[in-house]
């Protein structure tokens, strides 16, 4: 029942869960930018959940340490199917300036798959709405694979 | 024949007991005689209900055949009118579950031969209290009673405080029954007869300053048996102590002897008596009763604690509905008494249940025990339900009643004071949710403690007089207008019927011959409606129709899209694992926030802090008043005494 | 034949009016419209009226992931039970002239039947066994202890008023509330009803646990409280519940307070022939009472949300049983004397 409706509603309601591993705090406050007055990201029906429970988009911040590792790893199982991973910033995907310091563990893509990668230190406003947009099909289309 | 059954029924008790005396050593027999001194009383009574509750008879039984003689009643007399018949029938009830569940409950225990005995006993004393038509006679009952609770409370006397708490009881209640006697001495000195009948003809017109003492002399009596404000803490430390069938007797049971004789007392001897001040006093004492003691449980951290404060605010109620002297607001009274017992009894039992698995009731040490008990469960919300007076069950059948009594009296009388008492009741029952959700919340959900890992599910025995009780919550919810109709309205007619009841003891004319007539036009018109019934098929219907919707939408299906995606990213990513790896890990444990999840239960003592913030002075005012110190308490009965013998010279 | 039609037509009210299907088509979109005025008052463009519906059904196709803690079958089970009471309640409200079900519940019990969707939610939070939902629940009932209050006392008001003149002293049913109103005005013209309807428009986002009284759902700091741990379609029942209670507590009002308009609407068809008259008037009263909880949805919802900022729990509760409960204090007392 309702299957077309389902899908179609993924795509319109992509909740977030934010989890920092480890960030300088930049890219967090751009990730608020993003539900600012300015760039409105409810429009397009992006929130902020509160628990992973309720997420479908998990945006990844920080270089991922070691201390952060495991927590990162069980919140990211606690969000139910459909989901999409997201690392945003530069630091969960390689590093960046922390490259190579003992306490790091990334990138995040060693341990889990990530479908959407937003660069930049930090990535502006547009370009997080832009890799949303992106996760947000992605998660239309593993709901539409699902039968 | 149907005349003998009264002696009948609180013959059996006190045989039952004997017979456990000589034959008790052999479980066995033991079960079998205690299991028919239960069962044939409650038998002997329910066939009663017929002639008495819708032929409105009455049953008189003269001891020895000694019927009255030139007016006067010499002989002990035990009479059934829809009154007596209907605490008969609670207490018939209760006993007979609270038996039940001592089989299996009480079978660890030593000196059973000696449980059982005074359990008997106790019931035969209440039971010889509801149906008996003599003042004296009634005072031994008391004294039957209240020494066979006295022991029973102290039966665990290796459990801390049960001695304590024994003793306390022993002091106020002797000062209790020293009331009821001297109230019993005075009254004789005045109308020279003990018998009832005669003294509801006699009193009316010869209201004096030695009658009125002694209706407060007798009325302090049965408050310390009803355990009212200021006698509450006793009921706090003997429930805590005694094992949970003895609650129930004494919670479900004994308080409902003090019940009786305030309501025979104030509407049958009394009843020219002022009636709108002794109105005050009922409802005065009824409120305080019910939301100090709904407080006082808020504050509690130990279950059956808890308990005992509610039965107190529950009896509260009671006297609130009785005290308003209108036939609606005696009807819901006696409807909400017959329900605490059931509820009340149930929630004891529970109570108990956990205490036999696991050894505490403490709520700061429990938790989750509703995976491991899940039928208790299930019995526990039953009755937490129907306390809190959540339709349908039926603690708000008898609640609604009570608070359509009090605003309907309230508008009748133009006082306002009435407004209050509804707001009371009201505000009264969101309290005891409250308090019902922090016992849920820390017993039998949040999440279950290491060492409570190897707990069962209690006997099948156990389970059925819980089943019995939930059975009868739920029925007594559904069916208000039977129970009304076949219960309560007769006993709220017997209530308002005195002439009737003399004329049928002493002889036709007898009332008459005094000048009486019955008081009020009696009236169970109330203003709102509710049909259990047919929410509860509306209820069902839409459950339905939700659950074909949410079935058909595979609400709770673990999506075959889980396993794929989990399998397809265990493939896809082929590096190296660190610490607990896989994010498939950790997929059901709770969420900490990331953190592996541990032992954290939210429950206990301090749960709704938002609201003892707000009445931190209040909480701490009554944290010092009870000091546990059995002078204050026997203080505080002799104060209470004290104002009710001074408040009825003023208004006599 | 005719049990069959009533049995249908009992069905329908159940199912589609005023049950279920209007009672979920119109409070989603009530809160999508909440949504949109929110966002409007902060100059955001908002997201799409429908978006309640996306959510809803983007939740049905989410994984139910039942934490191993939990107990299965309340965790699972408490939804469901809550929706269905919500909607059951929603029926007992009259639509001016419309009542689908008079003579099951008064106005007491409807009070004491707002309590099960509440009970329903916590004891799901109680079940799933999460220390988050655990503190959200214990806040979750201390609002309610807070509402409660004052509620019970608007009742009483309105309940004595109409009572007063109606020569009965006091009335409960909300039909005769209703009927009353429309034959002789809306309540909240008269002044001594002000004071309650001002406490009446103060509880429902106390009820329905929006901005400022949402310390049970706080979602920054205790990940949502009570639905810490659902997921999935369980969520979503719970996101309808909330949006059928935003329905039936702004219904309530219009009810409560604002039944005379039904009054006028019959006076605008008086010159259609009875038949007509009743079909358009249904119509006409379904679209005003929406239209009504839109405007009360506004002013007491959205604009809080807007400008205020989360109260805790024990101001909260102060403020409730102080300023709200004083303001209904004061209509209970003017109606108790007759003014």
């Amino acid at each position: 029942m309702f299957e077309k409706l389902i899908t179609e509603s993924t795509g319109k309601s992509p909740w977030l869960f934010h989890i920092n591993a480890g960030s300088c705090n930049g890219c967090d406050i751009e990730l608020v930018a993003v539900l600012t007055p300015r760039y409105d990201a409810e429009r397009l029906g992006f929130k902020l959940a509160g628990s992973p429970r309720q997420a479908d988009i998990v945006v990844v911040t920080g270089p991922v340490t070691k201390q952060s590792l495991p927590r990162v790893l069980r919140a990211i199982s606690q969000v139910p199917e459909p989901r999409c991973i997201v690392t945003m910033g530069s630091c969960p995907q390689s590093g960046n300036v922390f490259r190579g310091s003992y306490s790091i563990a990334g990138p995040l893509s060693k341990y889990v798959h990530v479908d959407v990668d937003v660069a930049g230190c930090a990535p502006k406003p547009e370009a997080v709405i832009d890799g949303l947009a992106l996760a947000t099909k992605i998660l239309m289309e593993k709901r539409g694979q699902k039968k | 024949m149907m005349q003998h059954y009264p002696i009948l029924a609180i013959m059996t008790y006190f045989l039952g007991a004997f017979l456990i005396v000589i034959f008790g050593k052999n479980r066995t027999v033991r079960n079998a005689v205690g299991f028919l001194a239960t069962a044939v009383p409650l038998c002997l009574l329910i066939t009663l209900v017929k002639p008495v509750m819708m032929g409105g008879d009455i049953i008189a039984y003269w001891m020895g055949g000694r019927v009255p003689a030139g007016g006067y009643a010499i002989g002990i007399a035990l009479e059934v009118d829809a009154l007596s018949l209907f605490f008969g029938l609670l207490v018939a009830t209760a006993v007979f579950a609270a038996m039940l569940y001592s089989f299996s409950y009480m079978s660890h225990d030593d000196n059973e031969p000696q449980y059982y005995t005074l359990f008997l006993m106790l019931c035969g004393g209440v039971m010889g209290l509801v149906l008996s038509g003599d003042l004296f006679n009634m005072f031994i009952m008391v004294e039957i009673l209240t020494f066979a609770a006295v022991a029973l409370t102290a039966f665990r006397n290796s459990v801390f405080g049960a001695l304590e708490a024994a003793f306390k009881y022993l002091v106020v209640g002797s000062i209790g029954s020293s009331c009821i006697l001297a109230g019993t001495i005075m009254l004789y000195a005045q109308a020279h007869t003990l018998n009832f009948a005669q003294l509801s003809a006699m009193i009316p017109g010869n209201l004096n300053l030695a009658t009125t003492v002694a209706y407060a002399l007798l009325f302090i009596g049965f408050c310390t048996k009803a355990f009212l404000v200021p006698f509450h803490p006793l009921a706090a430390d003997a429930h805590g102590a005694a094992p949970a069938p003895v609650s129930v007797l004494i919670s479900g049971v004994l308080t409902k002897s003090g019940l009786y004789g305030i309501i025979r007392l104030t509407y049958i001897l009394f009843r020219t008596m002022n009636l709108g001040t002794v109105q005050f006093w009922l409802v005065f004492l009824g409120s305080v009763s019910m939301f100090v003691c709904v407080t006082m449980a808020l504050a509690q951290h130990d279950f059956k604690r808890l308990l005992a404060f509610h039965s107190i605010s529950q009896i509260g109620y009671v006297l609130t509905a009785a005290g308003l002297a209108t036939a609606l607001g005696v009807s819901a009274g006696l409807y909400h008494a017959m329900n605490h017992t059931l509820f009340k009894g149930l929630l004891f039992l529970c109570a108990g249940a956990v205490l036999h698995e696991t050894g505490t009731t403490d709520l700061d040490k429990l938790g989750g025990l509703s995976k491991k008990m899940p039928h208790t469960t299930v019995l526990f919300l039953v009755g937490a339900f129907s306390i809190s007076g959540i339709p349908p069950f039926n603690g708000f059948a008898s609640k609604w009643l009570i608070y359509q009594a009090a605003y309907q009296k309230g508008v009748e009388s133009g006082n306002i004071g009435f407004l209050l008492v509804t707001i009371c009741c009201l505000v009264t029952s969101t309290l005891t949710l409250a308090s019902f959700v922090k016992v849920t919340q820390s017993v039998f959900f949040g999440q279950l403690p290491k060492e409570y890992e190897n707990v069962r599910e209690v006997s099948f025995g156990m389970r059925l007089a819980m089943g019995l009780l939930a059975l009868l919550c739920i029925v007594t919810g559904l069916f208000p207008g039977l129970v009304t109709t076949f219960l309560t309205e007769p006993a709220a007619r017997a209530v308002f019927g005195a002439n009737h009841y003399i004329n049928a003891m002493m002889g036709a004319g007898y009332a008459e011959s005094f000048g009486l007539a019955d008081m009020l036009p009696v009236s169970f018109y109330s203003a709102g409606v509710w049909s259990p019934i047919s929410w509860l098929c509306l209820l069902m219907i839409m459950l339905l129709a939700v659950a074909i919707v949410a079935v058909s939408s595979k609400y709770d299906q673990v999506s075959a899209l889980a396993k794929t995606a989990a399998a397809a990213e265990a493939a896809a990513v082929a590096g190296p694992r660190y610490g607990s790896g896989s994010p498939a890990e950790g997929k059901y444990e709770l969420f900490f926030g990331g953190e592996e999840s541990v032992y954290s239960q939210v429950g206990g003592d301090d749960m709704f802090w938002g609201f003892k913030h707000n009445w931190r002075h209040y909480f701490s005012f009554m944290h010092n008043l009870h000091s546990g110190i059995v002078n204050d308490y026997a203080l505080w009965a002799v104060i209470a005494l004290a104002l009710a013998m001074l408040y009825a010279m003023i208004i006599l | 034949m005719t049990i069959v039609m009533d049995g249908l037509r009992y069905l329908a009210y159940i199912l589609i009016f005023p049950g279920f299907l209007f009672c979920f088509l119109t409070g989603m979109l009530l809160c999508g419209i909440d949504r949109k005025l929110v966002a409007r008052m902060q100059k955001r463009i908002g997201p799409p009226i429908l978006q309640p519906f996306y959510d809803f059904f983007k939740l049905l196709g989410k994984e139910t992931i039942v934490p191993a803690a939990a107990n299965r079958t309340v965790f699972l089970l408490a939804p469901l039970v809550g929706l269905a009471a919500q909607v059951v309640l929603q029926l007992f409200i009259p639509v001016f002239h419309f009542n689908a079900f008079r003579g099951v519940a008064d106005v007491i019990v409807i009070l004491y039947l707002l309590l099960i969707p509440a009970l329903s939610v916590i004891l799901g939070a109680a079940s799933s066994g999460s220390p988050y939902a655990g503190v959200g629940l214990s806040r979750e009932m201390v609002t309610v202890l807070s509402v409660e209050l004052p509620l019970v006392l608007v009742l009483l008001a309105v309940a004595k008023t109409v009572g007063n003149a109606l020569g009965t002293g006091l009335c409960f049913s909300l039909t005769d509330i209703v009927n009353y109103q429309i034959a002789n005005g809306s309540l909240l013209t008269r002044l001594s009803m002000l004071p309650a309807a001002a406490a009446m428009l103060l509880i429902i986002p106390g009820e329905t646990g929006s901005h400022p009284f949402d310390a049970a759902e706080a979602e920054t700091e205790i990940c949502e409280g009570m639905l810490a741990e659902y997921s999935g379609a369980p969520l979503a029942v719970y996101k309808l519940s909330h949006a059928v209670k935003l329905l039936t507590m702004t219904s309530l009002f219009v009810a409560l307070f604002l039944g005379g308009i039904g009054g006028g609407v019959m006076t605008l068809l008086s010159g259609l022939s009875p038949a007509a008259a009743g079909a358009i008037g249904l119509v006409l009263e379904i679209l005003i009472l929406f239209l009504l909880c839109v405007v009360l949805v506004a002013v007491c919802v959205s604009l809080l949300h807007a400008v205020t900022a989360r109260l805790r729990i024990e101001q909260l509760f102060k403020y409730y049983w102080t300023v709200v409960t004083g303001l209904a204090a004061v209509s209970v007392v003017l109606a108790w004397y007759g003014l």
